[in-house]
């Protein structure tokens, strides 16, 4: 008892909530370009950049705002390449998504070599991290103030992101027109919509918010860099994408349950269980997730066959449409 | 054969623009790229110790690059030989140090187990990518994170031998594979890569078996039309790269470490994706890409003791020739062929 | 009456393929103007002349007795034209107000005005009587339904001229008199429709006046008050002159092909094959006809077994082939032209003599040991592209390098080269050249001296006639009749096709297939 009490209580809330927003910036991020029809296994480098940058910017201009915004525009950098090969190009999304991932990984390394001289991580040089927000009256509101007080805000941006996109998607016309971009191509082009354009700002947007995550995780998860510190959130995020299809409900679902076994396996930890056994278990949790829904993705196929079918015979009488009996069914 | 000229020259000129950028991206890290060039190339093949050492090196991208070409070749992309290696490299060392064999037949035990390590470790992302289509670029690159965690998990909570490193203990050397010259660790493993890339040459160009895959990569419609039996050939194809993958750390820890630790082989699986990417699938072609990176490699070795720039610079050479060619092998195919861009890739 | 649409000798080639020459249209404002002809017989390259989708070579467009110029879809839009076309390009996941106001989105405060859609889009609805709920998903509608989105589409669009592309090809009569219903609507309210169809019928019930095309070019216009359904029969088909029937010898083979009772689902879950029985026999070719789409590739494909079927058998000999996978069926003796060949019948990136190669790579002396036989492979990929008259560099040129005539031998060169004892051909000439269909046709003819039992599914109905032993009518799914090849009258079989039977019913179509 006295074991579960010290595994499950507000303070693993607010270590799922941390743990959680990283992967939710940069799955957000993906979900422009999901909806648009592009896949992006590209976002773990995406992150790397920006957190990278994020860090640079901190130190030569002392503050964390300007590293922010650097470790954007790096991840924007890249974005623009990713959309410039797969839009303009038509290159392979799989192919220039994994080599501006390695892109990314070398040119940390050896800007961190050149720069300060040293290999593995950054930190000191000044380096400064984004400030806590402190709620007023949260210390009055007890658990409840615990858990929603005390973040970096780009905790804050990711969480309330999430109605944003809801919204972006339903109520705005670019939103829109990214899903009919990836969703049925000929009715843009029908009705007159760029889909290379549409695509872009889907890619540029995405490059947006993978820098926010990478600039999190350098200035607000950790005030450091460390060689390929994103550590696969960026894969993760891509598992996510495609079980939710970009939806950002279904993405925060998601990554509530990535940062819930990250946060809880880190428990784990203290009970003496091995660091390497504790630090696969988000990564288990996302292969197992994926393979689950896509066995499941199965049924919903047959679904939708025996629906479209109702709605043929509804039209008339079943028995005349119907064969005695159902040998095979595809 | 015009084709096939134009297509190499074509990649030849790819590979210049990216070199080009890469000299760009040195001199921003504040080295002459000329010094960083002759650096390399001294480094990879100044003496024949170093040749022998870009030998060493070349080897395991040569075999992890056979191993995505056997995925290519079917329209798949087996992005977890990363893990496979491990994996591999791990289970080879375990029989090397838990048995007592005759030479021979250790070193067999030792590499067959390691490809079977590959191909279990690969078996589930390719049960679920032939059967529902699951995304198999996903799910074996996170299967790497795992292959690492817990072959890592295994050397120092399980197997750690006495004393600080975190190793195993040593193999027999009744496990050891035998080096090619007494001076250098190059050993039997390249001759075993440069007879698996010549046989997946002939396995494709000359086997029936070959052929359908070859088909189903080129055209699954076609492919199915045929009477090819696309789920089937799709979960043993994946097998099949995965054991290569596997091999290819059997191959490094009973050639090379004769003992698994952490950081075991890092990159040399992706490093093989890559030089198959390079080589557009072709085992022959992969020779010629893995010893380039090989040479990169071996070179960048010496680039970290006699510049300042460090050697991951040639990661981002890398990236930048696979970017280039890329684009280029589709600006070429755009202006023949007209239903380019159809993509693989949407879910 | 003043005219909404004017074509004056409009001319469109692609490439030495003339699919309209000089063709004529009036079109009289608030009248159902109809425009009729067999496949490829230039409607809808007409249509999307008129809809600036393809610039015609010559010729003048008016609208509305001014010439006009028509670089673009928005250009025709803009003169009040709109098109419903025959694959309707609608987003499955949102709404029907979303889909309607696509691309011209009601904004409020730089946010979509849901309900100012939903609401405009259930005025209009109202207005010209198509029943739609503006809120509901796409994606969960019927055809049916979608269609009218379609139309509001066009309407909200300000459109005064609506063309539909073969409309009730998709429908099911009690929504295509529905369609009819809403389209007297717009007459009624001063606008103009223009409707692609080849069904007679519905041309007979709905139009005023019409217009049939043949091989791209006018044969008549007539009030359809004037004018029989034999009338328009003999102008579609009109006299059969591309090719004269083959002399053959009697048919006198035994039963080789036997199929009973077979049911089979589309791609959409739909019946596409609605309990269809038949038997071809060796040394005989039996030709299907049909007007696209009534099951024709459904039934290829549930024969070479890349279609499940859901009820009904197939045997070849005493040999069952009912739920075996498309390796098997080849191995049992069956070998399939698809009518897609661009897709499935070539890899295009390949050479001749790998494309040759296909299917029989298992086989002796094709392989031994899983080993290729170059020689064998090289030696046969000469004779075949001999003795097929493939124009090719040579066996080791791609595909993709060859006219299409020729990429269809190669296709006919490997399916026929096999031990096959049945043959299924599907659409064996289509954008084939003159001589190669020539040449095509004489090889089937071969096949058929060579006892072989031959499935012919063709829509050129000249192809089946010149071929055809027997030739069955397909419509909606089902065998609408048995025709004697050597003695069929077009009158009937252009009947049969558009769904009326021997004894003059006319055969509802249940669903759309």
């Amino acid at each position: 008892m006295e074991i579960l009490e010290r595994m499950f209580n507000v303070a693993l809330i607010v270590a799922t909530l941390r743990t959680t927003a990283p992967i939710l910036l940069v799955a957000l991020g993906g979900s422009f370009t999901t909806r648009a029809g592009i896949f992006n296994i590209g976002l773990e480098g995406q992150m790397l950049l920006g957190a990278f940058f994020a860090v640079i910017g901190t130190i030569f201009s002392g503050s964390p705002w300007i590293g922010l915004l650097c470790g954007v525009a790096a991840a924007l950098a890249l974005a623009f390449i990713f959309a410039l090969l797969v839009v303009t190009f038509r290159a392979n999304e799989v192919v220039v998504g994994l080599a501006l991932n390695i892109l990314a990984g070398g040119m940390t390394v050896s800007l961190l070599k050149a720069i300060f001289g040293t290999r593995g991580s950054i930190f000191g040089h000044g380096l400064v991290g984004l400030p806590v927000l402190r709620i007023p009256f949260a210390k009055e509101m007890g658990w409840f103030g615990q858990m929603i007080s005390g973040y970096t805000p780009l905790v804050y941006v990711a969480f309330l992101a999430v109605p944003l996109f809801i919204l972006f998607y339903k109520r705005t016309k670019l939103g829109l027109y990214i899903r009919v971009v990836g969703e049925k191509p000929e009715a843009a082009e029908a009705l007159g919509i760029s889909i290379a354009k549409i695509r872009y700002t889907a890619s540029l947007l995405c490059g947006v918010f993978a820098g926010l995550a990478g600039a999190h995780l350098s200035l607000g998860y950790t005030t450091m860099f460390t060689e390929n510190m994103s550590s696969g959130r960026g894969f993760m995020a891509v598992a996510i994408l495609i079980f939710s299809a970009g939806d950002p409900k279904r993405i925060l679902a998601g990554c509530l349950l990535f940062g819930f076994s990250d946060a809880l396996s880190l428990r784990l930890q203290t009970f003496g269980v091995s660091s390497y056994l504790v630090l696969a278990v988000p990564y288990v949790v996302a292969l197992a997730a994926l393979f689950a829904l896509s066995y499941r993705a199965r049924p919903r196929i047959i679904q939708e066959t025996l629906a479209s079918m109702g709605r043929a015979l509804s039209v008339k009488p079943p028995s005349a449409a119907e064969p005695p009996a159902l040998a095979r069914e595809p | 054969m015009n084709d096939r000229i134009s297509a190499l020259s074509g990649q030849a000129l790819a590979i210049m623009i990216a070199l080009a950028l890469g000299a760009m991206v040195i001199l921003a890290v504040s080295e002459s790229p000329l010094h960083v060039l002759l650096t390399l190339l001294d480094g990879a093949f100044g003496n024949p110790e170093r040749i022998l050492g870009t030998l060493l090196q070349t080897t395991p991208i040569l075999i992890c690059g056979v191993a995505a070409c056997i995925s290519l070749r079917g329209g798949l992309f087996n992005i977890g030989i990363e893990g496979q290696l491990f994996m591999g490299g791990f289970a080879a060392t375990w029989i090397g140090f838990s048995f007592e064999m005759p030479p021979v037949l250790h070193v067999m035990a030792g590499l067959g187990f390691a490809a079977f390590a590959g191909l279990a470790w690969v078996a589930i992302p390719a049960f679920f990518r032939a059967r529902y289509q699951t995304n198999e670029v996903v799910s074996t690159i996170l299967a790497n994170y795992v292959a690492v965690l817990i072959t890592s998990y295994l050397t120092i909570n399980i197997f750690k031998r006495a004393g600080g490193a975190p190793d195993t203990p040593p193999i027999l050397e009744s496990a050891y594979l035998p080096q090619l010259f007494s001076f250098s660790r190059a050993n039997w493993g390249l001759v075993i890569g440069l007879v698996l890339a010549i046989g997946a040459h002939f396995f494709f160009t000359r086997t029936a078996r070959g052929y359908a895959v070859t088909e189903m990569g080129a055209n699954p419609k076609f492919a199915e039309y045929g009477g090819i039996d696309i789920k089937k050939q799709t979960f043993f194809l994946m097998l099949a790269s995965g054991a290569v993958g596997g091999l290819a750390g059997g191959i490094e820890s009973l050639g090379v470490h004769h003992r698994f630790m952490e950081g075991f082989a890092p990159g040399f699986g992706f490093d093989g994706v890559i030089a198959a990417l390079l080589a557009n699938g072709n085992p022959l072609g992969t020779i010629v890409t893995a010893l380039f990176f090989g040479a990169l490699r071996s070179g960048s070795l010496l680039l970290e003791v006699d510049t300042t720039a460090s050697r991951e610079i040639i990661t981002v050479i890398q990236a930048l020739i696979i970017l280039a060619v890329s684009a280029q092998i589709l600006v070429r195919r755009r202006a023949t062929d007209s239903s380019a861009g159809e993509r693989r890739w949407k879910f | 009456m003043p005219r909404a649409i004017e074509l004056r000798s409009i001319t469109k080639r692609f490439g030495s393929f003339v699919a309209n020459e000089g063709v004529n249209l009036a079109v009289k404002r608030g009248s159902i103007h109809a425009i009729i002809g067999e496949n490829g017989a230039g409607k809808t390259t007409l249509m999307n002349v008129l809809f600036g989708l393809l610039q015609p070579d010559e010729g003048e467009i008016l609208i509305d007795e001014k010439p006009v110029v028509l670089p673009n879809p928005a250009a025709a839009i803009a003169n009040g034209i709109g098109m419903v076309h025959q694959h309707f390009k609608l987003v499955p996941s949102l709404t029907v107000a979303d889909n309607v106001f696509l691309g011209m989105e009601i904004l409020k405060g730089g946010l979509i005005d849901h309900a100012a859609q939903i609401a405009r889009t259930a005025e209009l609805s109202r207005q010209f009587g198509l029943k739609v709920d503006p809120t509901e998903r796409v994606g969960l509608l019927s055809v049916g339904i979608e269609q009218r989105i379609e139309i509001l589409k066009v309407l909200v669009r300000g459109a005064r001229t609506i063309i539909l592309d073969e409309p009730t090809a998709v429908l099911t009569p009690q929504e295509s008199r529905d369609l009819f219903e809403t389209l007297r609507g717009f007459v009624a309210k001063g606008m103009t429709v223009l409707f692609i169809s080849h069904h007679l019928e519905e041309v007979m019930e709905v139009s005023d006046t019409v217009t049939v095309l043949r091989h791209g070019k006018e044969v008549a216009t007539r009030p359809t008050a004037e004018l029989t359904k034999s009338d328009l029969v003999q102008m579609m088909v009109g006299r059969l002159v591309s090719f004269d029937r083959r002399p053959r010898g009697p048919v006198s083979g035994s039963r080789v092909l036997a199929v009973d009772d077979l049911w089979a689902r589309d791609d959409r879950g739909l019946h596409a094959l609605h309990g269809v029985s038949f038997d071809v026999r060796a040394g005989e070719i039996v030709g299907i006809a049909g007007v696209a789409g009534n099951g024709q590739t459904e039934l290829a494909e549930v024969l070479s077994g890349l279609r499940p079927s859901t009820h009904g058998s197939v045997r070849l000999g005493e040999t069952p082939l009912t739920g075996l996978s498309a390796r098997a069926i080849r191995g049992a003796g069956v070998a399939h032209v698809p009518g897609d060949r661009l897709v499935r019948g070539v890899d295009r990136n390949a050479s001749v003599s790998l494309n040759l190669l296909m299917g029989r790579q298992d086989k002796a002396p094709w392989s031994r040991g899983g080993i290729i036989n170059r020689g064998y492979l090289a030696d046969q990929s000469k004779a075949l592209i001999e003795r097929f008259d493939i124009r090719t560099r040579s066996a080791a040129a791609p595909v993709k390098s060859l006219s299409g005539g020729n990429i269809q031998k190669v296709v006919l060169a490997r399916e026929f080269s096999g031990d096959a004892r049945c043959l299924l051909i599907d659409q064996p000439t289509r954008g084939v050249d003159i001589g190669a269909t020539e040449a095509i046709h004489t090889e089937i003819m071969r096949q058929r001296e060579a006892g072989r039992a031959i499935l012919l599914i063709s829509v050129q109905l000249d192809e089946l006639i010149a071929l055809a032993d027997r030739i069955l009518v397909m419509f909606a799914g089902r065998i609408m009749g048995d025709l004697d090849g050597g003695a069929v009258s077009e009158e009937r079989l252009g009947f049969l096709m558009a769904g009326v039977d021997e004894h003059g019913h006319h055969v509802e179509r249940e669903m759309a297939s």
